[in-house]
């Protein structure tokens, strides 16, 4: 399977464009990449059924944009028909600009959400939360406990709400929220106690050195001096710009003392991977592909930038300009599609 | 080598020690099963050997515990982790990760270990404990019996001398307690671990243990020695020994094949006995009293699946019927089915009104009228429970039902729990608990009454407690329909037995018939002597009362 690392830098590469885009031909070029690296290998996780739900959201806000556009926007020529001047915001012409404003409006949305979508899918959690850098293990560790909890919470909800059902509870107002809200409470609380027990008899958070109490304290003074730094760097270079040359060296200072108080921090937790995955032919492959679109795309802004942006309003025409190396290069974002299905074996 | 001196211990807000001046000796590679009735200080004393008790939970303690050398009152747990496993009941609490591979490697990551180390360890593990198959399922889709053998492989990687299991099957099915006790064995025989586990279902273990300390519970000393020895010893015993016990067979059968050749020698005096049918339950309540339930052609599927086939079944007034079959056939889905909280694709159900009045279809009657008729207990206590005291969760029934709040006195003394009336229902014991849910059912006077798996996590006297309840009720002209795993309940009070399997009625028949003609769904008594009039103690007893007077 592909490198969790591989995954992440195709998701940047493909939000950069997602992100920053409104032109309908490019967003449907990312997101047919995207439809592709989900169906050919997002569909096999179990983790990959969330993606149809991912799609529904998406479809309602495509939905939603288009009307809210039209109604608010009311510049462009083509007119399709008027509300009453008098109605406020609504109020005026309603133009086929402004609808077609709100469709690619929508249609970037949608892309933006496909694309985590498809990245959710594909990607192993638990590798990815694995890669978080150790002076996060204990959030890790918590988030970890979460995914595993959730399920169980939900199925404990249902059961409750049958169980006092068939005890003539019905909602009527607030108060008959407690016979679901305390048994589910009690249950979720009594479950972390006896994880907490197991976690202990299994020797959970032997791995972590404690600092010595008064390294400790200096490491947490040592944090909080540098975030102050940092902020009276971004204030100064914002607002005296005079002064610039100061700023930017309490902004560096300031990054300089998190980074070592994150290094302290890291150097007190010891742990190993089980997993090292290997860095396969195909990762490189996606990797290059990934830079070759960004690069691509980046360029093609930078060196033609009428055949990349696009607005329906006037003076543009409004079909939307299409640059064809572009294109391609966003193409290649659905180049894990082409490599994976060998390499990729997920197992329901 | 383990060894307790003179343990005393006390819980943070309990006035009388749970465990008083408790010593004894377990040597190296022993199976050794604590066993004795709820709250007798089983879980403290396992609890002891790898220190959480007195760290995690507090309270005080005095004497001497030592683990092949090691303190665990000094060391806590984690510095017992490395020499002690420790598994739990409930083997849904116990995961951090939802992957089973990963769950297996985690603990070793953060004890640092190197990842070669790591990968032939946790191979190691997946064989011993037979789950390589399961190794990239995500833990939530595995069946219990598969979640606690993961939960032992998880303790096994940290490579302990000693493993220590509070009642790791009691939240499972037979099949999923099988697969956890065959693998036990397998742990102690083949590794030479020292295995100690707590355990109410004597009947699958004792054959293998080598020795049982029996725990009576307040202020009088525990009992250790050779399986036969404590049995003999002890009333919280599996039907076999209690019968074995009561005609005085010696040495003590502990399996089905020692006590065949006892019943062999004794079958001709029950055959010829006089009474061969009495206490033949059944036929007669089904001929005469009117229809409680009827069940046609009933479908039902969810998530694309047929959970329910073709089900059709009609259930009489004052019947107590067991329902059983293996996880996954769909016992809880008919009982949702009968109460109203799952409605059919095809086919319907129909439940008898009240005073006379009509049938109702659950598919056109609202839920609340169906609950007037029909009460519904379900698996997990928990679920019900939210009051402050026992009487409170009774009163939110009686409201619910739109009846006025009234004295449960006559309940709460049948169900042994008036002495628990003020007090707050989670802090009970797992068999108060469920008789707390059970009289929050009972009190809305259901005329029909469902219960999915009411013995589960129960001992011996518990389980008889309930079964007497049940009758009573049952003579009370109740109608009683239970999903049960448990043969030896069906034994002793069902009058019919309904096995499903797959979604589909296989066997509708007779309890004494169901039983005799079927291996797996067959009391222990009744493997004994294979004869449909002999399925529970008593049966025997009598029959061999009536034998010796005709003779």
């Amino acid at each position: 399977m592909l490198h969790t690392w591989s995954w992440v830098i195709w998701l940047v590469a493909a939000s950069v464009p997602a992100f920053t885009l409104r032109n309908p031909l490019y967003l449907a070029l990312v997101l047919g990449a995207a439809g592709l690296v989900y169906f050919s290998l997002g569909r096999t996780s179990t983790i990959g059924r969330s993606w149809g739900t991912f799609a529904r959201i998406g479809l309602f806000l495509f939905a939603l944009t288009i009307p809210i556009n039209a109604l608010s926007i009311h510049t462009g020529q083509i007119v399709l028909f008027r509300l009453p001047e008098t109605w406020p915001i609504v109020g005026g012409a309603i133009t086929l600009e402004a609808v077609i404003a709100g469709a690619v409006s929508g249609l970037a949305l949608f892309t933006i959400l496909m694309v985590f979508a498809t990245f959710n899918a594909v990607v192993d959690h638990y590798q990815l939360l694995r890669a978080t850098p150790a002076f996060l293990f204990q959030a890790g560790v918590v988030i970890s406990i979460a995914i595993t909890f959730v399920p169980q919470m939900v199925l404990s909800a249902k059961e409750i709400r049958e169980a006092q059902r068939i005890r003539g509870h019905r909602f009527r107002g607030i108060r008959d929220l407690l016979p679901l809200i305390m048994p589910l409470l009690a249950s979720g609380l009594e479950r972390a106690i006896r994880l907490a027990e197991t976690m202990e008899a299994r020797g959970f958070g032997s791995a972590v050195e404690p600092l010595p109490p008064r390294r400790a304290v200096m490491v947490q003074v040592g944090s909080l001096v540098a975030l102050l730094a940092l902020l009276a760097g971004l204030f100064v270079t914002a607002y005296f710009t005079e002064s610039r040359t100061w700023g930017w060296v309490l902004i560096g200072l300031g990054v300089a003392g998190l980074l070592a108080a994150f290094r302290t921090q890291a150097g007190r937790v010891q742990q190993t991977r089980y997993r090292r995955l290997a860095w396969h032919g195909g990762d490189i492959a996606v990797v290059v592909a990934c830079a070759l679109a960004v690069t691509g795309f980046v360029g093609a802004r930078l060196a033609v930038p009428e055949a990349i942006f696009y607005s329906p309003f006037p003076p543009n025409a409004l079909w939307p300009p299409f640059q064809p190396v572009a294109g391609a290069a966003l193409l290649l974002l659905a180049v894990p599609a082409v490599l994976a299905p060998r390499a990729l074996e997920l197992k329901p | 080598m383990i060894q307790f001196e003179e343990v005393t211990y006390r819980y943070p807000e309990s006035q009388s020690p749970v465990l008083q001046e408790v010593s004894l000796q377990v040597p190296e590679g022993e199976f050794l099963l604590v066993m004795g009735p709820s709250g007798s200080g089983k879980s403290t004393l396992l609890r002891c050997l790898n220190g959480l008790v007195p760290h995690f939970y507090g309270g005080v303690m005095a004497g001497q515990v030592r683990v092949n050398d090691r303190d665990p009152i000094k060391l806590g747990p984690r510095g017992m982790a490395d020499l002690v496993g420790f598994v739990l009941q409930d083997p849904e609490a116990q995961f951090v990760v939802d992957k089973v591979e990963d769950e297996l490697a985690f603990a070793l990551e953060n004890q640092g270990l190197d990842p070669l180390v790591m990968r032939k360890r946790i191979e190691e593990v997946l064989d011993q404990l037979n789950i390589a198959s399961l190794r990239n399922r995500s833990v939530s889709t595995l069946s219990g019996g598969e979640r606690q053998r993961v939960a032992i492989a998880a303790v096994m990687t940290l490579q302990p001398q000693v493993l220590v299991l509070d009642e790791p099957t009691s939240q499972l099915d037979p099949q999923g307690a099988e697969e956890v006790l065959d693998t036990l064995v397998k742990l102690n025989q083949d590794l030479g671990l020292t295995v100690i586990l707590s355990e109410h279902r004597l009947e699958r273990v004792v054959q293998y243990v080598d020795r049982i300390l029996y725990l009576p519970g307040v202020g009088e000393p525990p009992i250790l020695g050779d399986p036969r020895t404590v049995l003999a010893q002890v009333d919280m015993t599996p039907p076999l020994v209690t019968l074995a016990k009561a005609l005085e067979w010696s040495p003590l059968p502990l399996t089905i094949k020692e006590g065949r050749h006892y019943a062999r020698k004794q079958t001709p005096k029950y055959v010829r006995g006089p009474g061969r049918h009495a206490g033949q339950r059944g036929d007669s309540a089904r001929v005469s009293s009117p229809v409680s339930i009827s069940v046609e052609g009933l479908r039902f599927s969810y998530n694309g699946h047929a959970a329910l086939q073709d089900i059709s079944l009609e259930v009489h007034r004052g019947e107590l019927v067991a329902l059983m079959g293996r996880n996954g056939s769909g016992k809880t889905t008919l009982l949702k089915q009968l109460v109203g909280l799952l409605k059919p694709d095809r086919g319907r159900v129909q439940i008898a009104g009240m005073d006379a009045r009509p049938a109702m279809d659950t598919r056109q009657a609202g839920l609340d009228e169906i609950i007037r008729v029909v009460g519904y207990v379900p698996q997990n206590p928990d679920a019900l429970l939210f009051g402050d005291t026992v009487r409170q969760e009774l009163d939110f029934t009686r409201r619910g039902h739109g009846l006025p709040e009234g004295t449960y006195e006559p309940m709460l003394s049948a169900l042994s729990l008036t002495a628990y009336a003020d007090r707050y229902p989670r802090d009970l014991s797992v068999g108060e608990r469920q008789r707390v849910a059970l009289a929050s059912i009972l009190v809305a006077e259901p005329q029909i009454l469902l219960l999915d798996e009411p013995t589960r996590g129960l001992d011996y006297q518990q389980k008889e407690a309930l079964t007497a309840f049940l009758e009573a009720e049952k003579a009370r002209g109740r109608t009683i329909i239970m999903a049960t795993h448990d043969v030896e309940l069906a034994a002793q009070c069902a009058d019919r037995v309904i096995l499903l399997g797959d979604g589909q009625v296989v066997v509708d028949g007779p309890a004494r018939q169901v039983m005799s003609e079927s291996l797996i769904f067959a009391s222990q008594i009744n493997k004994l002597f294979r004869d449909p009039a002999l399925v529970t103690v008593a049966d025997v007893l009598r029959l061999q009362g009536a034998g010796e007077r005709a003779s």
